[in-house]
């Protein structure tokens, strides 16, 4: 099983989204992040046969999947960004209906459609109305539907948009779970997302592989680099404006900064062990605030 | 059972139903969404009400007066009814019932593909092995079905009105079920697959029009079925031959054939009873199928192609359809 990516770009307009990507993927999860724009839902929908390369060629074991979208199609399990359903169902009768358009044979349907039910915790609500269903409830049928015919490639794009703190763990856990013997592909915006379960980590940015790494090795980069100060409040907003900072917590005794930098950016800054989070803001050289 | 029970067994699912009943599949589904859907219940059972309606509002298609004893005679005015449910009566009614159902069809079967798009499930849909044919073809032939089942709620209301009228009204003649049938099959049935089809393959072939298809469709029926005749056609003209053989909204194709059931009482007749005997005699006369009916079929043939065209159109991916 190995999904193989050669110099593949898209254009939209005079606008390249994605430029002469090269990979190879192998079985296990491979955590795809990079800022707004950066072309990680082009790849993924040229990946999962939505969307035309302007270049390029996927292979699916070998096979251009142009030319074999069937068979890639065969064993794909695909959560979009963006989904709707149809009101009319419940979430039930939709996972039915789904893994029938999937070819699931009537034996197998009904034992998977309540297998990925549990899955997905969703035994309360599997037989209500999808129009009652809440923002994470919908997300957590999305990821129901991608697992149903039990995929080789699994492609899941922003997953874990709308759910809670609890839910994304458990999420979290079922990915890690769903690792061994197919290829798992997860973009996200949220680093903590692919911390622990990624056992490889692409980066893109402007359309380009910023960096193929894996999160230990992402860390490792960053050791030396990561710094927490507190001062006052006039320091924090000329610190803020002079580094990158990546938390900056107000307190009694003053504001706490993380800063992302290769050199102390104040007398009493100390060094602290980086997260994946700040690996990956000095990666892109970009600046996130959280207060 | 838990996530790790559930997922480890790393025995992926091979054993995939094959075209034909993934094919079946799409239809059937599309079946049980509309089965599902409290609106489409509602929506159709108004359209029955309305079929119901006015099909006893037009009841009496036409009023006939005629001299008593014919031309020679003393002069007093016969009446008589033409039974809006006769061969006769439907050619006068017909085509205008047919409006109110050809006006629905649209919103039934041209959002078959499209209406994934919209509602945002193309992306679900299209990333399964689900192969195009099967899709297109099944939501279109689900959509057709259910727009015949639409044609056949016109049919029921003609026949239970029509009987119900028999069975309550003095000299209201029981439909003939064979002229009804006729009718409904050459005017009712092709139009509603002629729309049907031309609906669903335009708004598939061009999805981001969908609501403006729709609309022209409307339109172009409105244009053809009341605009054209009262704009080219005077009370008493007879259409030319191949408009009354090519009308598809059959307005044009009842005037052409209305002159089959024209008749002259002769000095016999005398009385009213008389008069709507002699009615009654001509009005259930089968109407000529020469000419028209044939090309009514064609018609059908020809959205068909459409169909086919829009099927073999179809694109997958999202850069075409959005």
């Amino acid at each position: 099983m190995e999904l193989t990516i050669e110099r593949l770009s898209k254009r939209y307009g005079q606008h390249w989204a994605l430029r002469e990507l090269s990979l190879r993927i192998a079985p296990g999860l491979l955590g795809l992040v990079g800022p707004n724009g950066a072309g990680k839902t082009s790849l993924m929908r040229m990946i999962a046969t939505l969307l035309e390369p302007t270049e390029g060629t996927i292979r699916w074991n070998g096979q251009d999947i142009r030319t074999h979208g069937q068979s890639l199609r065969q064993v794909l399990g695909y959560l979009p960004q963006d989904f709707g359903f149809y009101p009319e169902f419940t979430g039930r009768q939709f996972l039915r209906y789904l893994a029938a358009m999937k070819g699931l044979p009537g034996s197998l349907l009904n034992r998977r459609v309540d297998e990925v039910i549990e899955m997905a915790n969703l035994e309360k609500a599997a037989d209500h109305k999808l129009p009652t269903y809440s923002g994470g409830m919908k997300q957590r049928l999305g990821i129901a539907q991608a697992l149903l015919n039990d995929p080789e490639l699994l492609i899941v794009d922003e997953p874990t948009a709308g759910l809670d703190p609890a839910e994304r763990v458990r999420f979290r856990t079922l990915l890690a779970s769903l690792t061994r013997n197919r290829i798992v592909l997860l973009s996200t915006h949220i680093i903590s997302d692919v911390e622990a379960v990624a056992n490889r980590l692409i980066i893109l940015q402007g359309g380009l592989v910023l960096s193929d790494t894996t999160p230990d090795a992402l860390l490792a980069a960053t050791e030396g680099s990561v710094w927490s100060v507190t001062v006052d409040q006039m320091t924090a907003l000329q610190l803020q404006a002079n580094y990158q900072v990546s938390t900056m917590v107000t307190q009694m005794g003053g504001v706490t900064l993380r800063i992302v930098s290769p050199t102390r950016p104040h007398e009493a800054a100390v060094e602290v062990p980086p997260s994946l989070e700040e690996a990956y803001l000095l990666a892109v050289g970009r600046q996130a605030v959280q207060v | 059972m838990n996530i790790a029970t559930l997922t480890a067994n790393g025995q992926h699912i091979q054993s995939l139903n094959k075209s034909p009943r993934l094919f079946l599949n799409v239809m059937t589904w599309e079946f049980r969404r509309y089965a599902a859907s409290r609106l489409f219940w509602f929506q159709a059972l108004v359209l029955f009400g309305l079929l119901l309606f006015l099909t006893w509002a037009l009841h009496v298609a036409a009023t006939l007066g005629a001299p008593a004893g014919g031309q020679e005679g003393n002069g007093a005015l016969l009446s008589g009814f033409v039974a809006g449910t006769s061969a006769e009566g439907l050619l006068r009614i017909l085509p205008t019932i047919l409006i109110v159902l050809v006006l629905l069809l649209p919103f039934v079967t041209a959002d078959g593909v499209t209406r994934d798009v919209h509602r945002r499930t193309h992306e679900l849909l299209m990333t399964t092995a689900l192969p195009t044919w099967a899709y297109v073809w099944g939501r279109y032939l689900a959509a057709l079905v259910i727009s015949l089942g639409l044609a056949l709620l016109l049919l029921v209301s003609l026949l239970g009105m029509g009987w119900l009228l028999h069975l309550t009204t003095t000299d209201y003649p029981a439909p003939e079920i064979g002229a009804v049938l006729l009718l409904w099959i050459g005017m009712v049935v092709s139009a509603t697959i002629l729309v049907s089809s031309v609906g669903f393959a335009l708004s598939t072939l061009l999805p981001r029009l969908s609501t403006s298809v729709k609309v022209v469709i409307m339109v172009a029926w409105l244009v053809i079925a009341l605009v054209i005749p009262v704009l080219m056609l005077p009370d008493d003209a007879i259409p030319s031959g191949w408009l009354v053989n090519w009308d598809p909204t059959s307005e044009i194709t009842a005037r052409g054939l209305l002159p089959t059931y024209v008749f002259h009482p002769g000095p016999t007749i005398t009385t009213e009873a008389q008069l709507q005997q002699l009615i009654l005699s001509v009005e259930n006369k089968v109407p000529p199928l020469a000419g028209w009916f044939a090309p009514h079929l064609l018609l059908c043939g020809v959205s068909l192609v459409l169909v086919l065209v829009a099927a073999l159109a179809f694109k997958r991916s999202r850069g075409t359809l959005n």
